[in-house]
């Protein structure tokens, strides 16, 4: 199962309801009922004003203790689009401003959310975000996603070699910076003075979206799912996970470190369901694995009457890492012909169990069946 | 042919449609298999359970290094890099030839597998189906080369122990074991089963292939026996009143000895005749060579007749 799964809420959000029945056939943009947006969000079964049209950012700011998301909406109101500011509880994930989202009261305006993205806290608990209209690194508002007035920036275009980034974590504290345009993570140290471009580290699959967790370590989040976290000071991957059940319908994944609870928190962004309602979705891990499966036991030694047996088994996460330390049980099944040495093995650090077992001195069949406990969260 | 010890019931296939494995590493710190195909990469277990960890992007040819790791040739800039130990994925901030680029005809592919050992800066290019160059690292100088005649290109090379590598063949499975540090030689022939692709585990020195038809096979790296000679003696005239010599020798499929089996010795009478003489030991164990060894003695009382020698193994 991934990383340790503390809690989903599921779905984390709400758009606005129509408040009528919807239509039988898309209305048109003019019409008895006036001025109608994107009309297919309102035509049955589908009864909500407004849909997900991209998530600017998410993050978490440690000021309020609240995680941040900067939605940009289709709605079937003027003008077309929205953009609401949606906090959520660092503690459980619930929706703290609802009501006031609810009623288009967190709009940030179009120009922070649109030509700022994918940003993510960093140095001195401040948000830094890449930007569309132009290569500098800013810090900007968590509440409006604009740069600040007279805020720290960095313009990696201006550097040698000359780079544009989607997304990026600042650490102004040891003057590093790491930037991911799809495929690979950029190190880059020495900021105050020249910058140099140290070392870089290819991504599995294509970035969903980065975090910073400290001043060593990032989190990257790739579009299926994947979960990775990484020294960039040295830089090396330091942990492969994924999150829990990786869905298709998931159109994108985000991520975000909750350094007060020292925790992982993914926001999915997922197909609306058939009625149009929001299925969005906030998933909380701890920075560690949790256990999926069991390999089945295999022989690694000849098989020999009246020969000692080695058999090695892996018990795993669902990227395939090793999990430990948990204690894996051997049992032999009946009719017992020979006798397992070992009747139970502690995981090694990449997940496996050895298991011996004793031949009798004429040929037979045996069973062997291991189990395991896993405390559940 | 080594021992088949598993085939596994899963099957591990690459998750599109269309995909096929190229490539294949035992990870010693995984105590697992990396997996290339055109799409992915996976890390697969013994018993044949996957698990896909990421995608595969171009400019990067897996080869296999010393002490079980994969190493990345990139074909652009003719440098091999190291892979993260926790990920398999290519580090490309370290180089492990510095000095000499590997040029586009040397570097590896799907076909033919190469190897590099950074430890002792060598690296092993195929340039025929019979032979193995051995290049130093340092200047790109060939520096010997290994005859092995298996007529086909081993798809992986990789490593077994301190100056030993494995070489695989897919459509024959073929199997050379060969020192490529001391003295450059062949030092053990055997075979597996065809296969897609296929490593050599160096932490319990098995072999272990994914066939075409997706399943995980594992082989130890033990003969299983297929013929046993008829007993010989050594030297061939028999005597009476004497310790006789006889042997029979155990071997594999294509010929490569079975050492450590129990040959059971028995004597049969001839024509209703009971057998004459007896034998040393009823049972012997055959020798690296794969002879198991007795004395006979004849009969002590000057008969004279025929008798017959009867060696058996048991396999199961």
């Amino acid at each position: 199962m991934s990383l340790w799964h503390v809690q989903t809420v599921a779905p984390c959000m709400e758009y606005i309801e129509l408040g009528r029945a919807c239509y039988t056939t898309t209305p048109p943009l003019w019409g008895p009922d006036g001025l109608i947006y994107n009309g297919h969000l309102i035509t049955c079964p589908r009864h909500y004003k407004q849909t997900t049209n991209d998530v600017a950012n998410f993050f978490y700011e440690p000021g309020n203790d609240r995680l941040v998301a900067h939605i940009i909406l289709s709605t079937t109101y003027w003008p077309s689009w929205d953009v609401q500011r949606y906090e959520f509880s660092a503690e459980d994930g619930s929706w703290l401003n609802r009501e006031e989202v609810l009623a288009r009261q967190a709009f940030i305006g179009i120009w922070g959310a649109a030509w700022t993205r994918d940003g993510t806290m960093g140095s001195f608990n401040k948000i830094y975000a890449c930007r569309n209209s132009e290569t500098a690194i800013r810090e900007i508002s968590w509440r409006t996603a604009e740069p600040v007035s007279g805020g720290w920036w960095v313009d990696p275009y201006t550097w040698n070699p000359k780079s544009i980034y989607g997304f990026a974590v600042v650490n102004r504290v040891d003057n590093h910076f790491a930037g991911i345009g799809s495929w690979t993570l950029d190190c880059w140290r020495n900021l105050g003075a020249t910058p140099e471009r140290f070392g870089q580290l290819r991504l599995p699959n294509t970035l969903g979206y980065l975090a910073y967790e400290s001043r060593n370590y990032c989190w990257v989040v790739t579009k299926d799912g994947g979960i990775l976290k990484a020294d960039y000071q040295v830089p090396r991957w330091e942990m492969i996970s994924t999150v829990q059940n990786p869905t298709a319908d998931a159109r994108n994944y985000y991520i975000t470190y909750d350094t007060r609870r020292k925790r992982v928190v993914v926001f999915r962004w997922r197909e609306d369901a058939p009625d149009g309602a929001c299925r969005n979705q906030l998933e909380f891990y701890y920075p560690m694995v949790e256990a999926g499966q069991l390999t089945q036991p295999v022989p690694v030694t000849s098989l020999r009457a009246g020969n000692r047996i080695i058999l090695a088994a892996h018990l795993i996460g669902d990227a395939g890492e090793g999990v430990t330390p948990y204690t894996v049980e051997g049992e032999l099944i009946e009719p017992v012909e020979g006798r397992l040495v070992t009747p139970f093995s502690g995981t090694e650090l990449n997940g496996r169990v050895c298991f011996q077992y004793q031949a009798p001195d004429q040929a037979c069949t045996e069973t062997l069946m291991l189990q395991v406990s896993v405390e559940e969260s | 042919m080594y021992e088949k010890v598993f085939e596994s019931t899963k099957l591990a296939q690459p998750t599109q449609g269309g995909d096929s494995w190229y490539y294949l590493c035992y990870v010693s710190t995984w105590d697992a298999f990396l997996a290339q195909s055109i799409w992915e990469w996976s890390r697969v277990f013994r018993d044949g359970t996957k698990v896909k960890f990421g995608t595969t992007s171009g400019g990067y040819a897996l080869l296999g290094r010393v002490k079980g790791f994969p190493a990345y040739w990139n074909q652009w800039t003719g440098k091999v890099h190291p892979a993260f130990e926790i990920n398999g994925l290519p580090n490309p901030n370290e180089v492990l030839n510095p000095n000499w680029d590997i040029g586009y005809s040397l570097g590896p592919s799907m076909q033919v597998g190469k190897f590099i050992d950074d430890m002792n800066q060598v690296y092993l290019h195929q340039p025929n189906a019979n032979r193995i160059d051995i290049y130093d690292l340092e200047n790109g100088q060939k520096l010997g080369e290994i005859i092995h005649n298996a007529g086909e290109y081993f798809a992986s090379l990789a490593w077994v122990q301190p100056g030993q590598v494995a070489g695989l063949c897919r459509g024959s499975g073929k199997v050379r074991i060969m020192d490529y540090l001391s003295s450059p030689r062949v030092l053990e022939s055997g075979r597996i089963e065809p296969f897609k692709v296929a490593a050599y585990d160096d932490a319990f020195h098995l072999f272990f292939a994914l066939g075409t038809d997706h399943k995980a096979r594992v082989y130890c790296r033990e003969a299983w026996p297929a013929a046993l000679s008829a007993p010989v003696f050594d030297p061939a005239a028999v005597y009476g009143l004497k310790a006789n010599r006889v042997k029979a020798r155990l071997t594999g499929q294509d010929g490569e000895p079975c050492p450590d089996w129990w040959v059971h010795w028995e004597l049969l009478g001839v024509a209703g005749n009971p057998p004459l003489g007896y034998f040393d030991r009823l049972v012997s164990k055959t020798d690296k060579e794969g002879w198991a060894r007795n004395l006979y003695f004849g009969p002590d009382d000057v008969s004279a007749g025929q008798t017959r020698i009867m060696a058996r193994v048991v396999l199961y």
